[in-house]
């Protein structure tokens, strides 16, 4: 039942989310666009990870011990949805991170034909005036 | 051919999120030093984490659906999954950030 992939698979997660919350803190949980780009990631690693993982010819084997044992869709261990959204969260929180360090030189305007930030800023507006948003744009 | 088939689904991945940036309006791969700056930490963190499994034997990979090409241990393809998908999910992601600026912004930058 409790797999050291099993144990893995729920921890990640929460250690990412705890990693943007206390660290990165792009504030990327709050937004709509991150829950839908998860939701369609999830939704492709169904035919890629189905692929990867079927019993009938698997690409990836896992010993038994090591996972719960449950398996959906198809043969998906389920583990590996916690850590497809572990590493889909801190690559799209670190993305925003990066990003937003990087936007202040475009302001500048020597970038002005870029359009991400204005985009950027654009998108965070509504969110300005939530308490905790207001700090976080600025490093 | 069997050998080939990791490798393939990984290009099939490639392929079907191309479009999202040569067509859709992502920029994801012409944002060389952010992507880089985004993947280093997220292959350490999740390829360290498939290296420790392996080492542990909880998963592995088998001989015949992949190319037998080994870095440290893991198949080639497990390497390229770590950028494979990541990407994958940034081109999603921008390309739904395009959606609310596109109209009003995008068009008024139009006649230049």
């Amino acid at each position: 039942m409790t797999g050291a992939y099993t144990i893995g698979a729920v921890c990640a997660p929460a250690a990412v989310v705890a990693f943007e919350l206390t660290t990165l803190r792009t504030g990327i949980l709050r937004r709509g666009r991150f829950w839908v780009t998860i939701a369609i990631t999830l939704a492709f690693q169904v035919p890629v990870d189905g692929w990867l993982t079927k019993l009938s010819a698997p690409i990836v084997l896992y010993r038994p011990a090591a996972i719960s044992g449950a398996r959906w869709p198809w043969d998906i261990p389920v583990e590996d949805f916690g850590f497809a959204f572990a590493m889909i969260t801190l690559t799209l929180a670190l993305w925003e991170r990066v990003r937003s360090v990087s936007k202040p030189k475009r302001r500048v305007g020597i970038w002005s034909d870029q359009r991400g930030a204005c985009d950027e800023r654009g998108g965070k507006t509504p969110a300005a005036g939530a308490p905790e948003a207001s700090g976080e744009t600025l490093p | 051919m069997d050998a080939w088939q990791y490798l393939l689904v990984l290009a099939a991945c490639v392929a079907v999120t191309l479009p999202l940036e040569i067509a859709g309006g992502a920029r994801v791969y012409r944002r060389p030093k952010a992507l880089l700056a985004t993947l280093a930490p997220v292959l350490a963190v999740f390829a360290g984490w498939d290296l420790a499994a392996v080492h542990h034997g909880e998963w592995w990979f088998s001989p015949r659906y992949t190319l037998g090409l080994r870095i440290a241990g893991l198949p080639v393809e497990e390497w390229l999954f770590f950028l494979v998908v990541p990407v994958c999910a940034l081109l999603t992601y921008e390309v739904l950030g395009r959606g609310a600026g596109r109209w009003s912004r995008a068009a008024r930058r139009a006649p230049r």
